[in-house]
């Protein structure tokens, strides 16, 4: 028998949407008899992920991912394909599957924000027929675990961002899911409240062996969270490998931005490469593997004159481009 | 694991609700003693009206008390124990039940049970007054009050929410339910023997004030087996509807075909 969690087979998603017509006189044509078209979200994918298994899902906006999670959490019901979650259709068994399954969606809340965060985790105990001294010993886990006793009794809209997160993600365990979906965990937090984040949910994952599938716009979280990952543009899996592999290969760069009103900055060191110049603003893709960024800024500020440094990851669209151009070579 | 029974639930849910409403003080009373003034001042311009007219079309001032007591609570407890109905379109459109599908309830439960309004407070306190000092009500009332108001409070959340309901269908659907619901309550305002013809259609179907407050206050004033037959069926009518119109449009948003579905 099958040690997959999850189970993918040409799974498709078409939306159907009226196109809009140019002018006044096309507006009102095409409120009569609109001119229907077809997006293909998804685009018959199949893939299967194990017990345990930590999994990114990623690519532009648009390419799918959403839909693909809302597919596999029993939101939507696919065009076409087949899906199993621990056995069950997700969209025909969506509340049998809801026990199994936690979902943090990172643009939504499931809190109440004039209420503390306890009075929410009471009520989404009740949702899912927690209660007794088992619930109680969970709870009082996950809030020493998370480190949650100082936030309990403050209502959740005067937290921090990366403090509701944390609230979130501990409000989507109380039911002890065996799986948990994360869609953007991480937008719109800050660097340090990245970090706790990732360390929370993998920390939580190898302590309960827990399957976690994410999707994520920020290359850090796939690369410190999962150990896995899937690539889809335009509705396609495009790549489907290990993160060590795809690290090596397309997450070991960096793109820093100086700032020098005085000079134009000159970096010759192996693995820099200067990708725009602009006046006072200097930008260098860093291959990592090759140079430590540390070095790097330790040359550039070696010639003075220096304001500002900014160190980034690549953005999303263009790692998945050159994994995209890569895949079809 | 025992289940908690839906009616527990939703108690949980609503109660959470409630709490919410409270948390700003200030808010709570500025907003429920602001419908209370309101609502005084529709009463005392009634008083007036009735201190020049005796009667309209056969309605007196205690029927017209007792008219306004029912409407007005009902909209208090639907305010306070079901106010998620009141923002229910934008919730369809903003994408907000996605995290509701996830979880193991009936996403119309918790949908109703999200909010609750410091304002429905006002609109409660004011109607206990009217219903009690003037709308001329006994103890022998009580239990046809209780059958009317019940299948009233059925069918005006019923209808509100198949108007929010339209958002599976409409992208437009927020003012739209919002003017809907709004127009219940106006018709419903009004002594029943003013609507006639066109209007006494629409005030007993696409507007059923008629049976949120019109057949209950007949039901006081006249009781009859037949007009709780007339009430009750009403009520499961119209919910038979609400359920069936947000459980096709609920489909249809899980097929992906709503106006807003992000890729």
């Amino acid at each position: 028998m099958s040690s997959a969690v999850i189970t993918v087979q040409d799974l498709r998603k078409s939306y159907r949407y009226a196109s809009r017509r140019g002018g006044l006189l096309g507006a009102i044509g095409g409120a009569f008899s609109p001119d229907y078209k077809l997006i293909d979200a998804v685009d018959g994918i199949s893939f299967e992920i194990a017990a345990g298994e930590r999994v990114a899902i990623i690519g532009p906006n648009g390419a799918g991912k959403s839909t693909t999670l809302k597919m596999l959490s029993g939101i939507l019901e696919p065009t076409s394909g087949d899906a199993r979650v621990f056995g069950l259709v997700p969209w025909r068994e969506r509340k049998a599957l809801a026990y199994r399954i936690g979902v943090v969606f990172g643009q939504r809340s499931q809190l109440w924000g004039e209420l503390p965060a306890r009075d929410s985790f009471a009520l989404l105990a009740s949702i899912y027929d927690q209660r007794g001294a088992a619930f109680e010993q969970r709870l009082k886990d996950l809030i020493e675990r998370f480190e949650l006793a100082p936030l309990m009794g403050q209502p959740v809209q005067r937290l921090s961002l990366g403090q509701r997160m944390r609230c979130e993600i501990t409000a989507s365990l109380l039911h002890a899911p065996s799986l948990l979906f994360l869609d953007e965990p991480t937008i719109g937090l800050d660097i340090t409240a990245k970090a706790a984040i990732r360390d929370f949910i993998t920390e939580n994952a190898r302590e309960e062996g827990q399957t976690v599938v994410l999707t994520s716009h920020d290359t850090r979280d796939i690369e410190l969270v999962c150990e896995r990952v899937i690539v889809i543009n335009q509705g396609r899996i495009v790549v489907d490998q290990p993160t060590d592999q795809l690290r090596r290969r397309f997450l070991a760069h960096k793109l820093v931005t100086l700032h020098a009103p005085s000079r134009r900055v000159e970096i010759a060191l192996p693995g820099v490469m200067r990708r725009a110049s602009e006046p006072h603003l200097d930008v260098f893709e860093i291959d990592t593997r090759k140079v430590r960024v540390e070095q790097v800024i330790a040359t550039a500020l070696e010639g003075g004159g220096i304001e500002d440094i900014t160190i980034e990851d690549p953005p999303m669209e263009e790692v998945v481009r050159e994994i995209y151009a890569v895949a079809h070579d | 694991m025992v289940r908690t029974s839906l009616v527990a639930n939703y108690a949980h849910g609503a109660a959470a609700a409630v709490r919410a409403s409270f948390a700003d003080r200030t808010n709570f009373i500025l907003q429920s003693l602001s419908m209370v003034v309101n609502n005084g001042f529709m009463l005392v311009l009634w008083f007036m009206f009735f201190a020049g007219f005796r009667s309209v079309g056969g309605w007196k001032l205690a029927d017209m008390a007792l008219l306004i007591g029912i409407i007005m609570s009902i909209v208090g407890v639907a305010g306070i124990v079901f106010g998620g109905y009141r923002d229910m379109a934008a919730s369809i459109l903003s994408g907000e039940i996605d995290a509701l599908l996830t979880q193991p309830r009936s996403v119309l439960a918790r949908l109703l049970s999200r909010d609750s309004y410091p304002s429905a407070w006002g609109d409660l306190g004011t109607a206990i007054v009217i219903l009690m000092a003037f709308a001329g009500l006994g103890w022998r009332d009580l239990p046809w009050l209780a059958a009317g108001w019940l299948s009233g409070l059925v069918v005006y959340i019923a209808a509100a929410v198949t108007f929010a309901s339209l958002a599976f269908w409409i992208s437009g659907a927020r003012s739209l339910a919002r003017d809907m619901t709004e127009f219940v309550i106006l018709v419903s305002t009004y002594p029943g023997s003013i609507y006639s013809g066109a209007s006494k259609l629409i005030a007993y179907t696409l507007l059923p004030a008629g049976f949120v407050v019109l057949t209950p206050v007949r039901l006081l004033r006249h009781p009859s087996l037949g007009t709780l037959a007339v009430v009750i069926a009403a009520a499961m009518i119209y919910a038979a509807i609400a359920a069936g119109v947000f459980h096709l449009g609920l489909k249809r948003y899980r097929r992906g075909a709503t106006p807003v579905m992000g890729v």
